[in-house]
């Protein structure tokens, strides 16, 4: 297993193999993702990346004819077990998808939406975890006069921060970026990585991206995948400037494998 | 050659195209705006006060006095009318004929009558002409000649005015008698027939066994019968003084022919002297009309009056069904959409679903006749309502048939729509909510449902486009001809979903087709048509503010 | 593994900047090369235009130098290079200086040979003094020899032979300090021996660290400052 003893893990994963339908789409995934670390994956387009990444919160239980094996251990709970609930390990692990989906409602009520879930009414506690929240997103300032505003008024760049706004307002353990900021224009997308280093005081991110700079800049660790299977995992300064093993080294200085 | 290749890059360039469609725009827009045109002039003109002439018709030596409308003119072959039988020389060609709306029915037979124009002479039209709306027999043309109370002439000065402060006062007792017996000795009769059906359903109740409350509560019902049968006595006295009271006046008119007709006011609803007014009386006189025409009931087998009922009927009768629609369709589109496991069988009921769609409307008729009316209405009869048998009550056609038989017409389409707009909603959004610890019903109430609800009002503009044009199911489950009364009234429950209620497009059918006086009914058919496709509009138009406005909430959901 | 490779990119022009770079520096090592050798011939043969020679190579070497950076800067700035890339980048830029530092001090043998000319030769005519010569001059081209062939055998012999050089510098000192004390005449000459073989000397380490930084770029290991298994 790929691990780094000196870190805390967050996310264990044991022999994960995942197969959709008769595709196996993961393949014998093991390893331990750092508590409050930056980890980023990346790889070619299908090569499980963004898969893994759903399986840590179950979002591949959508699917009809995903079957997953294996363990994956968060708070040394087995998050595949049957008696976990599924909306309570979504509570736990947030997600922030690629293209920025914030809800047809008003900037408030897009953060406040989990919470009201939750059957909390209080105004006044809306209101402090709504600013806190902005605020954690790096979007307050920006917003604090427009809160009643359809959020679909706002810029790309805006919603995808106010969609991690709303993410971290239930306070998770651990955030999931699937290619956060790959429909965001440069500055933007410097915006949600300023972002990611702020939060990674208080959260354990993990980030899909096909932008290997963008991994390079914001992770701590890294792990390459191909074809369903983890190549290579380890610091990030390191897979970048002296990666282990032959495919990792294509990947990503563009070469044909 | 330089011709073809000129034509061949003209074809190139896509310019043919734009006229195409062009031509494809406009051609439906003239249709369109033709069609009501034709329907609105046909409809209103109708409303418009017509002149009154007064001319003589010379039939060889014989010579009469015509008075009368000139409803329509048209040249025709000497020909034809030679062929039905009228003489005319024989260097006549083409003879041009009058429609003489003469009214008068009750005494000519015929209110209206072809007359070739070449055999009228002195055409004019004096300003004393009355015309004359009765409450029976349609118009009646002619001159004052007298005003009489209880069968004695009364002299003054100014007939015409003395007849109209008359007639007014008629008019109004007129009202009253009718608020009273249309409402309150209705409520009576309800409560009555309710009191009869109640010591019934006693009986049968406690047919095999001696209740000994039984005589109990049926004195009771005869107390209450007796009151009400005393109140209702009272009230009929009340409305025969109305009567009386109204009867003691008439008026004698001197008609075409000669004769002196004695018109008793109650049996008038107005008298105008068309030739003596301006422009600005006939307008009035015009939008008057036509607010009788919308807010009154029918008279004389529909011919005359007002459609109000049948507006009324359609509009409830839609809006019943959309009631009964909207939810039914969405829940089956959920489903279908969101729950299901798209698998065959889904696809197999998707497709009946649209096959439905297709089905012509008069099949959904016969269903809703033999499966909602005989079937389950007398079902329900047999269960709730044994003590009105054999009358029916539900068992028969009726309002609450006729919306549900609408309904299943238009379900597909409400199905089809929302499963549209549930399709169009990215996933990105579900997944959204479902990553915040949502679950999968939570998403769909507080994030799929408002998204998808412009396409759900849009499934029911559709739908309701649809279920108010539809005539043919619906003269086997419920429009019927002339329904006594509304559906909605001051009685308990005040909607009464087992009655008949009329309809626009069947009354249109009913007035067009099935009237003794075609001649008449024809304007009037233009009006209702012109009427049924405003209140299709109106309903669509109320629908799209809605929709619209919901899609402002909503905007930006296409990246 | 052999992790070094310039070829094999998806993007052709990717590779051929990145063999252009490399190829600027052999050139640039090549014509360092032909300085040393020159420089040597001038002090072995008291050959002053031959000197003159090394001088004017030297600007041509300066201008080689400035295209490279250039060039890596340009590579950095638009390719992101990762990894190997990468470190081809850094080791190219890093040898560059090296290989001029190299040139710098061929033209200084080249001053020394001028003013040795000047002076009575010894009957051995320098001949410990061109040894010397000669073996930085293996080194040095060695030491390209593994950055063009990517070969670290090579390059860790060559880095092994610093040693060598190193003992043969100190014999050579000793030697002309000796001079010094019998002859205190000689102590012209000798300082300016003295000062060529410094410049000798100094080249055997610069041709040491390129081949520590072709080490690092085909193991990703910097061995620097570290001993050598």
């Amino acid at each position: 297993m790929m691990k780094f003893n000196q870190e805390k893990p967050a996310i264990t994963v044991h022999d994960l193999n995942l197969h959709y339908a008769d595709k196996q789409a993961l393949r014998n995934i093991s390893l331990q993702i750092p508590e409050k670390k930056v980890t980023s994956f990346i790889g070619p387009s299908g090569c499980g990346k963004s898969t893994l990444l759903r399986c840590f919160n179950r979002m591949n239980d959508l699917i009809d004819c995903c079957q997953v094996r294996g363990e994956i251990l968060i708070d040394e709970q087995n998050i595949y077990h049957k008696s976990v609930n599924v909306a309570d390990l979504r509570r736990k692990v947030g997600m922030v998808f690629q293209q920025p989906n914030p809800f047809p409602k008003s900037i408030y009520e897009n953060v406040a939406y989990a919470l009201r879930l939750q059957g909390i009414r209080n105004r006044l506690i809306l209101d402090e975890v709504v600013e806190k929240s902005l605020r954690s997103a790096a979007l307050w300032n920006e917003v604090k006069d427009q809160l009643d505003a359809n959020a679909l008024s706002l810029s790309g760049g805006q919603q995808q921060r106010l969609v991690i706004a709303r993410a971290i307002a239930i306070e998770p353990e651990i955030l999931l970026l699937d290619e956060p900021a790959s429909a965001l224009d440069p500055i933007s997308t410097l915006k949600i990585e300023e972002l990611i280093y702020e939060l990674k005081q208080t959260y354990s991110i993990i980030i899909v991206t096909h932008n290997m700079q963008q991994a390079g800049r914001v992770s701590d660790y890294t792990a390459f995948m191909h074809m369903g299977e983890l190549i290579e995992f380890s610091d990030t300064s390191t897979l970048f400037t002296n990666p282990q093993e032959r495919q990792t080294e294509d990947y990503i200085t563009g070469r044909y494998g | 050659m330089t011709i073809f290749f000129k034509l061949r890059n003209w074809f190139g360039s896509g310019e043919p195209w734009v006229w195409l469609n062009a031509a494809a725009v406009s051609t439906s827009l003239l249709m369109v705006f033709g069609l009501l045109a034709l329907i609105a002039y046909n409809g209103l003109g109708h409303f418009w006060p017509a002149d009154l002439m007064e001319a003589e018709l010379v039939d060889g030596e014989k010579k009469s006095v015509l008075i009368g409308e000139i409803r329509e003119s048209e040249t025709v072959l000497a020909q034809q009318i030679r062929d039905a039988g009228i003489h005319l020389p024989e260097d006549v060609q083409r003879v041009k004929r009058i429609l003489l709306k003469q009214g008068n029915r009750d005494i000519y037979g015929l209110d209206f009558r072809w007359i070739l124009d070449r055999d009228v002479v002195n055409k004019h039209y004096p300003e004393n002409l009355l015309a004359i709306e009765r409450r029976e027999w349609g118009n009646l043309y002619g001159r004052l000649i007298g005003i009489k109370e209880n069968g004695h002439t009364i002299q003054t000065d100014e007939p015409y005015k003395a007849m109209q402060s008359r007639l007014k006062k008629v008019i109004e007792l007129h009202e009253l008698a009718g608020d009273i017996s249309g409402n309150e000795i209705d409520a009576i009769n309800y409560r009555l027939e309710t009191l009869r059906l109640k010591e019934k359903k006693l009986l049968l109740e406690d047919e095999l066994r001696e209740n000994v409350f039984l005589k109990k509560k049926q004195m009771l019902i005869e107390e209450e019968r007796q009151s009400l049968n005393q109140r209702f006595i009272q009230l009929q006295s009340k409305v025969q003084k109305y009567y009386d009271k109204m009867a003691s006046d008439s008026i004698l008119i001197g008609i075409a022919s000669g004769q002196i007709v004695e018109v008793p006011l109650e049996k008038i609803v107005q008298v105008t002297k068309p030739n003596a007014m301006d422009t600005l009386q006939k307008l009035s006189h015009y939008f008057h009309q036509i607010w009788v025409f919308v807010s009154e009931d029918p008279r004389e087998a529909n011919t005359e009056g007002g459609i109000f009922p049948a507006i009324f009927g359609t509009v409830l009768m839609v809006i019943l069904m959309s009631i009964m629609v909207t939810p039914l369709g969405v829940i089956t589109a959920i489903y279908l959409r969101e729950y299901a496991a798209q698998g065959v069988l889904v696809k197999i009921i998707r497709i009946a679903v649209h096959n439905l769609a297709g089905v012509p409307s008069i099949v959904y008729g016969v269903f809703g006749l033999g499966f909602f009316v005989y079937f389950v209405g007398g079902s329900i009869d047999d269960l709730f309502y044994p003590e009105a048998s054999p009358a029916p009550v539900f068992g028969t056609p009726g309002l609450l048939w006729a919306s549900i038989t609408l309904a299943l017409l238009t379900l597909p389409v409400v199905i089809v729509t929302t499963e549209e707009g549930l399709s169009r909603i990215p996933s990105a959004i579900r997944e959204g909510s479902l990553a915040l610890g949502a679950t999968k019903f939570e998403t769909l109430r507080y994030i799929i449902l408002p998204m998808a609800s412009p396409a759900m009002i849009t499934g029911l503009i559709l739908a309701v486009a649809r279920a108010a044009g539809e005539v043919a199911p619906l003269m086997l489950v419920g429009a019927v001809k002339l329904a006594p009364t509304l559906a909605v009234d001051s009685n308990y429950p005040f909607l009464h979903l087992d009655r008949k209620f009329m309809h626009l497009g069947f009354h249109i059918y009913d007035v067009g087709f099935q009237s003794p006086n075609v001649e008449a009914a024809r304007p009037l058919v233009y009006a209702t048509a012109l009427l049924l496709v405003l209140v299709i509009i109106m309903l669509n138009l109320t629908a799209i503010s809605v929709r619209n406005r919901l899609r402002e909430k909503y905007k930006g959901l296409e990246y | 593994m052999e992790n070094f490779r310039t070829g094999k990119h998806i993007s052709q022009q990717y590779n051929d900047e990145l063999e252009e770079v490399k190829n600027h520096l052999l050139s640039m090592g090549g014509l360092v090369e032909q300085q040393l050798e020159n420089a040597s011939r001038a002090l072995l043969e008291g050959d002053v235009k031959l000197a003159h020679e090394v001088y004017k190579e030297g600007s041509r070497v300066n201008a080689l130098e400035k295209l490279i950076d250039e060039k890596s800067a340009q590579c950095l700035a638009r390719r992101q290079p990762a990894a190997g890339d990468l470190r081809l980048i850094v080791t190219v830029i890093k040898a560059v200086s090296d290989i001029e530092r190299v040139g710098d001090q061929a033209e200084r043998l080249a001053r020394f040979a001028t003013q040795l000319a000047e002076h009575p030769r010894p009957k051995n005519n320098y001949h410990e003094v061109y040894q010397l010569a000669r073996h930085v001059q293996q080194m040095f081209h060695d030491a390209l020899d593994a950055f063009a062939r990517v070969d670290e055998k090579l390059a860790l012999s060559v880095i092994k032979e610093d040693d060598n050089v190193d003992y043969e510098y100190e014999a050579i000192m000793r030697q002309h300090i000796t001079y010094m004390m019998e002859d205190p005449r000689s102590i012209n000459s000798s300082l300016d021996v003295l000062w060529t073989i410094r410049a000798l000397e100094r080249v055997g380490d610069h041709a040491c660290s390129i081949c520590e930084y072709l080490i690092y770029l085909v193991k990703g290991q910097d061995i620097r400052h570290s001993e050598i298994e």
